[in-house]
């Protein structure tokens, strides 16, 4: 059903990637951004297994909103090995209105094209996508 | 779908206080007037304004259409928008087409949008596709009537409604919000969930910006103060230099439209003296605080003093306005809450997975939350209520324009995305389908 949504399309390749990081376990992060010309969220860039949280964070541009996929790995207090897959909406406060609007109006069609998110976290300033944050929303 | 997106989109916010309507694309609205206006019941069979109507104002009897239930009475009525407010006229009464946030007279809808379609922007209607910011809840059988009456009057080519809290918050970059939209009529809170309003979360109480002015207007005229609209003087130069005002006596002025007047003058008091005090306002504490002057219209100054702090705090503890003479109680005075507390049960009554994201995502909007200090107070009061763990954030923009003009934005934006010419609600559809496909097209 429509909604107030910008009906903005997704390349195939934002799936593609998403199963990749969730079934083969290729990829630490995906950032996604959308491509004005082509009205469609497309892959921005991938972040190879061996990189961390702060790579994924620094990969985040200050003024420009974009979404984006970590794989968390962790230890649970039982020892038991665990990893949770997170979908971040960036929309820094310092971005242009029309563009956090464009990201806002998109998210949820984009959200149901990846199937297997487990945490969601909307993030306006680095403070929200902190490590505390989701060491905390992981569990 | 609608395929043409080459001429841009109009978009239309008829609030309670005002009307915006703009080109989707821009950063303002192109125009903002009231949203009452000025009605004359035209008496007999005098025919005498009738070309001049027809010209100008919105209901057009001879349009083949079957005419919305319009207004059943059919008395004539001759309207007056805009700037034309600003004159009086013998008779005219002021009045307001809509009642706690729904239509009460659609032919004054009607007629608003003609003057912003026509008269301010210029526009044929039939060429734009015209996105409407309608409340959050909005009953289905409002919606059906914008929308017959916008395809079948109108003849617009595509439209689309979309809820002011939903816009308010995309414009923020969020999709997930709580959306606090302290406007004219009324101060509405309301939780979006992934771009829904989540409709159990919504709730309205009747203390807006006209209601704090309504207060100010009393709480002057209780200390003597004497509120001079301004048609009803002259100021006559007695010497050189020195000024004696003189009343005026205009019998057949309408009461409506003297409050008006009045009304107007003591809502710039308030946008120039009030500010939300940091603790609750207490009459004791506040006896003696420093007064600001304020220079009305007819060149009177006076001191506004313990009432720049009271008024505003009307928005946090409501019962204070029942110590102001002249203003009536809320009927049921217990159902109406202050602010922090509408916050708190509109979270409350959401999913508690989502709670915490509310929390700290708590958008002002509107043009009463221009007011100063309002935010920082709200947010302490919240904070002192919440969870323990809870991050407690309110948010607002640094410009009042764009808190004023949030829900217009939102829908600037949104009916200028490219990506968003499919969504819209076509000519063609409403035709196979019938107006209440607008329910399925704009949920
Ligand atoms: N600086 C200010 N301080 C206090 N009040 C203000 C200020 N600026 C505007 N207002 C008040 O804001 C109100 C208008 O707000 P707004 O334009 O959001 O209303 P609206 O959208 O027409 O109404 P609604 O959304 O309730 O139907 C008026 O009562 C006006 O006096
Ligand atoms: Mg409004």
């Amino acid at each position: 059903m429509a909604n107030a949504a910008s009906g903005m399309a997704v390349d195939d390749e934002c799936k593609l990637k998403f199963l990749e990081l969730k079934a083969k376990r290729t990829h630490r992060f995906i950032i996604y951004k959308i491509d004005d010309k082509k009205k469609m969220v497309v892959v921005e860039k991938v972040g190879e297994p061996a990189l961390n949280y702060e790579d994924f964070a620094a990969s985040l541009p200050t003024n420009e909103c974009r979404y984006a996929i970590f794989d968390y790995d962790f230890v649970t207090e039982e020892n038991c090995q665990k990893s949770k897959i997170f979908f971040v909406a960036w929309s820094p406060d310092t971005a242009r209105v029309r563009s956090k609007m464009i990201y806002a109006s998109s998210k949820e069609r984009f959200k149901r094209e990846l199937d297997g998110i487990q945490v969601e976290l909307q993030a306006t300033d680095p403070t929200e996508v902190g490590f505390d944050v989701i060491q905390g929303r992981a569990n | 779908m609608y395929g043409g997106d080459e001429v841009s989109a109009i978009v239309i916010d008829v609030g309670s206080y005002s009307c915006k309507a703009g080109y989707a694309g821009d950063d303002t609205p192109k125009c903002v007037f009231p949203s009452v206006v000025g009605s004359i019941e035209q008496t007999g069979d005098t025919d005498e304004a009738k070309p001049e109507k027809e010209a100008d104002s919105g209901s057009d009897p001879k349009n083949g259409s079957k005419p919305m239930d319009v207004d059943k009475a059919k008395t004539k009525r001759k309207f007056y928008l805009g700037q034309e407010l600003e004159f009086r006229r013998e008779h005219m009464e002021v009045i307001s087409p809509l009642k706690d946030g729904t239509v009460i007279d659609w032919e004054v809808v009607d007629n608003i949008w003609n003057h912003a379609f026509r008269r301010r922007l210029l526009i044929n209607p039939e060429e734009h596709p015209m996105l409407i910011a309608e409340p959050s809840t909005n009953s289905g059988q409002q919606r059906e009537k914008a929308a017959e009456l916008m395809f079948e009057k109108y003849k617009v080519p595509a439209l689309f409604l979309a809820k002011n809290a939903v816009l308010t918050s995309f414009a923020s970059g969020r999709a997930t919000s709580l959306v606090v939209d302290c406007g004219g009529g009324s101060t509405v809170v309301s939780a979006v969930h992934d771009g829904y309003v989540l409709q159990k979360s919504a709730a309205t109480s009747p203390i807006g910006g006209e209601f704090l002015t309504d207060c100010m207007m009393k709480s002057l005229e209780s200390k003597g103060v004497v509120i001079r609209p301004k048609y009803s003087f002259k100021k006559k130069e007695v010497r050189p230099g020195d000024y004696k005002v003189v009343d005026l006596d205009f019998p057949n002025t309408t009461d409506s439209y003297r409050l008006y007047c009045m009304r107007a003058i003591a809502s710039d008091i308030k946008e120039s003296v009030c500010r939300v005090p940091d603790t609750p306002f207490d009459e004791v504490a506040y006896a003696n605080v420093p007064t600001t002057s304020y220079e009305l219209p007819d060149g009177q100054t006076i001191e506004v003093g313990a009432d720049r702090f009271k008024i505003p705090d009307i928005l946090f503890n409501p019962y204070l306005s029942q110590t102001i003479p002249g203003i009536d109680g809320f009927g049921d005075s217990t159902s109406i809450r202050g602010l922090p507390r509408m916050v708190l049960d509109s979270v409350n009554r959401c999913d508690v997975d989502i709670r915490k994201e509310l929390l700290s995502n708590i958008l002002l909007s509107g043009g009463l939350s221009s007011i100063l200090q309002i935010k920082e107070r709200l947010e302490k009061e919240v904070l002192e209520e919440s969870p323990q763990n809870a991050r407690v954030k309110v948010l607002a923009s640094g410009s009042s324009m764009e808190r004023r003009f949030s829900v217009w934005i939102g829908g600037s934006i949104l009916a200028s995305l490219g990506s968003f010419q499919q969504m819209w609600f076509s000519k063609a559809e409403y035709e196979e389908h019938g107006v209440s496909y607008i329910q399925r097209k704009c949920p």
